[in-house]
């Protein structure tokens, strides 16, 4: 028992997976890892193109704050007509 | 020269209120898990959202070691502190009465009085402290670290004036 | 010993105390907290009680660990049948309340009856009494605490009371402590306020003995570094819960206007940021404050800046606040927000029920199943913070026809209300469902449909699904204690592997209820937190019980079973939409229309949904109309419930 509690606890030992300085993509099918430059307001995703505002929680440690709100809300707009589409063409699931 | 010994630095300013500390001052010393029993104690004004962390200053003309009848509190140079001899103690509570911060505790289980003894040299109050509202610092450090931030906001309100000044023009 | 904590039963309809020891056999199938609530719960209710009479149980408990040194051992649980939908009521809250309920000899009271005039709790170093509450009845949340120290005479009593909504019974009132610890769902406030108890005070200089201090300070210290260094907790210390509302909004799962939208448009103003803004500008620079023994400090404190509420001290909001008071009505402005968040804490109501309940009203409103006749003139559209205002108040001093509808919870007021209301109501068993929109995430949708209370967040939620996790990571956190080799996709809009993410974590989060500690110190928002393993040592440093990782996830299972053997006796029915593991058609039938582009167009697939519960009842060992397996019953040792052991 003694020797078992000695170890790194699985928990412990994924520290290591931890990344600094990027954050992903909040697109869920994207999710590519951005990496805003210091001190930079906004970052564009260059894989879905969609375009987040940054904020930093401290220094090399960047944090999506929000959408461009008008960038995001038109691509967001274009794609719900674009999908409403092809549901109405393949008809009701 | 060796060096005037550290002291427990305190910025309450800093304090969260979650009194780890408390927790693990009673663990160090006694064992057990007993918030009355910590050298340490946050004092809180929940309504306005102030805590302030309170311990012994170790004072350097201690008046519970001057108040003491039986001489059973000494000052320890080395680690800059001041202790109680237990087997001398009398446990006539004046020490108590006297301190002017309430530092000294008494302790009615053990019927006992018991204050901060830094715990030789590596506080757990310090330790386990992530925020650093308290620390151990060498004395001289204390008014250095004050000097600076009370420097930073003369400045940072020089720069607004002139800003405002030039501003206004 | 924290094992020496006792357990106390008050009957405050004969004023009869009864003080007992928990044997270590019971300690060992439920350890404390939660679990051992549950037990108790189906122990001491009856089937089809009145949640609001007399004969309704309500047990108050702290983990086993409370007050040790296993870090944020603070929360504090509140169990009884949930008057809000009649199934399990349930309610978890930090502070600095249990540790010193321990301290003062207690781990667990039971509490049954109804006393014939409003009372309190003093509970003292091993001794409890009924006081008169008649100095403190009517006191908000923060008044009736500190009107206790008064009349006690000691600035360091914890109290746990209710507000006003807890006596007027609106059946979603909260269960506090401090200025704004909550018990706050399924209505554990309206119990206590039924059984006319405004209070309960506790203060203790008791000593709590560690089993290996030495050890128990060195492992606390290696937890602490664990948790303080993930990315998530630096960020819930800084910027507080707020953060995950605001991460959630940018994609695109945020509940908005009821459920018309997943995103708040333009929400800048109640962002995490400014809401930091404004901390920093009327607090300072250090404006976090945390619970009893943690490290993570992920509430703010606030004044709120402006209108008729200006420099008025509050902490939070927290990101459910957000979600009730601001994005679910669609109203922008920061003002709302602190000042709604400051009423709820002072009345002492869950704000995302009534946030829930009252975004439910404007949509009825605005579609005119709802008018001005039974709003009395009040123009409660979306957007309107004056309307809102005015209805928290109605619904919490119970005003008006309106006002007294909505206090009686979504399924009985969609009743009264008539019409379709019901289709239009974001519930599962009677519990209004957090902010999130989980159109998305299968995952998440599969949580709070078949969470033990109800539509809920902290039971299941396996929130880091979020994160796109290599599978291999995955694998690592999802087979242990308990060998899991089926399939796991990082794909968070998927279905595969789901179940066995949604039976882990709800295993998970009954092991820190049973304990004691918190759910940001465990894998709820971070891959790399403490779980079994690590709660294994901290028990046995801490009170020398030596339990395996693997026998920690039993006692979670048999607990998690005895929730669902009283919401079964209750009347749980697989696809009942009032009392089942059902969501509102809405999630199968309106698609997603903002957000991130993958999640525009989504909805939840019926069939597929089905089928992740069937699995997921397969886990749990539940045959396909949701009823526990004879076997599993044994295998989990409550064949024989109730058991009465305590």
């Amino acid at each position: 028992m003694v020797n078992e509690k000695e170890g790194l606890s699985t928990a412990e030992s994924l520290r290591k997976t931890r990344t600094y300085g990027q954050v992903r993509c909040h697109n869920p099918s994207c999710m590519g890892r951005l990496e805003p430059k210091s001190g930079e307001p906004t970052v564009k995703c260059p894989m879905c193109h969609m375009e987040w505002r940054v904020a930093w929680v401290k220094e090399g440690f960047p944090r999506i704050r929000g959408p461009v709100w008008d960038v995001n809300k038109r691509l967001a707009e274009e794609e719900f007509g674009r999908k409403m589409k092809e549901v109405k063409k393949d008809g009701p699931k | 020269m060796e060096p005037m010994g550290k002291v427990l630095a305190i910025s309450p300013e800093k304090c969260t209120g979650c009194r780890l500390c408390e927790l693990v001052c009673s663990v160090f010393h006694d064992g057990v898990s007993n918030a009355a029993r910590s050298r340490i104690k946050v004092m809180k004004w929940e309504s306005e959202g102030l805590y302030i962390p309170m311990s012994c200053q170790q004072c350097q003309d201690a008046p519970c070691l001057i108040v003491c009848p039986v001489k059973a509190i000494s000052r320890d140079e080395k680690l800059s502190r001041v202790m109680v001899n237990h087997d001398i103690c009398i446990g006539c509570r004046s020490c108590v009465t006297v301190c002017p911060f309430g530092a000294m505790g008494f302790n009615v289980i053990d019927r006992k009085n018991f204050k901060c003894d830094l715990c030789d040299g590596d506080p757990q109050c310090v330790r386990f402290c992530d925020m650093k509202a308290v620390d151990y610092l060498d004395a001289d450090r204390v008014a250095i670290a004050k000097k600076k931030a009370a420097a930073e906001k003369i400045t940072a309100a020089q720069r607004q004036a002139v800003a405002l000044e030039s501003e206004s023009h | 010993m924290a094992l020496n904590r006792k357990i106390a039963y008050i009957d405050l309809s004969t004023g009869k105390i009864e003080i007992k020891p928990i044997p270590l056999e019971v300690r060992r199938k439920f350890l404390g907290g939660r679990g051992l609530d549950a037990y108790l719960l189906y122990n001491h209710t009856k089937q089809g009680c009145d949640p609001l009479g007399p004969d309704n149980t309500l047990m108050v408990s702290g983990g086993i660990l409370t007050a040790t040194l296993a870090s944020a051992t603070s929360r504090c649980h509140v169990m009884a049948k949930s008057p809000l939908g009649g199934m399990l009521g349930s309610a978890n809250m930090g502070g600095f309340f249990t540790p010193e309920l321990a301290w003062a000899g207690f781990h667990h009271l039971v509490i049954k009856g109804k006393a014939d005039k409003p009372v309190y709790l003093w509970i003292h170093n091993g001794k409890i009494e009924i006081r008169d509450a008649k100095n403190i009845w009517g006191k908000t949340v923060t008044d009736t605490q500190w009107a206790i120290r008064e009349e006690l005479g000691d600035d360091d009593i914890k109290s746990l009371v209710i507000g006003p909504a807890g006596e007027n019974l609106v059946r979603y009132a909260n269960v506090m402590t401090g200025i704004k610890n909550s018990g706050g769902r399924t209505g554990m406030g309206a119990v206590m306020g039924s059984k006319n108890l405004k209070a309960i005070a506790a203060r203790g200089t008791m000593d709590i003995k560690i089993a290996y201090p030495k050890e128990a300070l060195e492992y606390n210290k290696r937890f602490i570094d664990q948790i303080t260094s993930a990315k998530v907790n630096q960020t819930q210390g800084t910027l507080g819960t707020p953060f995950i509302w605001g991460a959630t909004n940018s994609w695109g799962g945020v509940r908005t206007r009821n459920f018309q939208y997943n995103q708040m448009l333009y929400a800048d103003e109640i962002e995490p940021e400014s809401i930091d803004e404004n901390a920093i500008k009327t607090i300072g620079p250090y404006h976090m404050t945390g619970c009893f023994g943690c490290q993570v400090h992920c509430r703010a404190q606030y004044k709120i800046p402006t209108g008729p509420y200006a420099g008025i001290y509050d902490e939070g909001p927290e990101y459910t606040s957000q979600g009730g008071m601001s994005s679910e009505p669609d109203i922008p402005g920061l003002e709302n927000l602190l000042v709604c968040n400051h009423l709820v804490d002072q009345w002492g109501v869950d704000n995302l029920e009534i946030g829930s309940i009252i975004s439910w009203a404007m949509e009825l409103y605005e579609l005119g199943i709802l008018t001005d006749k039974e709003t009395e003139g009040l123009d409660l559209r979306f957007g309107n913070a004056e309307a809102f205002q005015e209805m928290l108040e109605r619904i919490c001093f119970r005003k008006g026809w309106l006002g007294n509808v909505l206090a009686e919870g979504g399924i009985i007021a969609s009743e009264k209300i008539g019409k379709n209301s019901f289709d239009y109501l974001i519930q599962v068993k009677g519990v209004s469902n957090l902010h999130s929109d989980e159109r998305a995430t299968p995952a998440l949708a599969l949580n709070i449909a078949t969470a033990s209370r109800g539509s809920d967040h902290l039971r299941s939620r396996p929130a880091i699904d979020l994160y796109h996790l290599p599978v291999d990571v995955m694998r690592r956190i999802y087979s242990s204690p308990v060998p899991y080799d089926g399939p796991l996709s990082s794909e968070h809009t998927e279905y595969i592997g789901k179940p066995w993410q949604v039976f882990w974590h709800e295993n998970c989060y009954m092991g820190v209820d049973c304990l004691g500690i918190c759910k940001y110190h465990t894998t709820f928002l971070g891959a790399t937190l403490p779980n079994f393993e690590d709660w294994s040592r901290v028990l046995y440093y801490n009170t020398g019980l030596e339990l395996t990782p693997r026998e920690i996830w039993d006692v979670a299972e048999r607990s998690n079973m005895m929730e669902r053997l009283f919401n079964l006796r209750e009347g749980l029915t697989r696809n009942d939409l009032k009392k089942g593991d059902m969501l509102n058609h809405r999630y199968f039938d309106e698609p997603a229309r903002r957000g991130a582009l993958d999640v525009v167009g989504k909805v939840i697939d019926r069939k597929k949904f089905e089928k992740m519960i069937d699995e997921l009842y397969e886990y749990k060992g539940l045959d396909q109309n949701g009823v526990p397996k004879p076997e599993t019953l044994k295998r989990l040792g409550v064949d024989k419930e109730p058991s009465h052991l305590l």
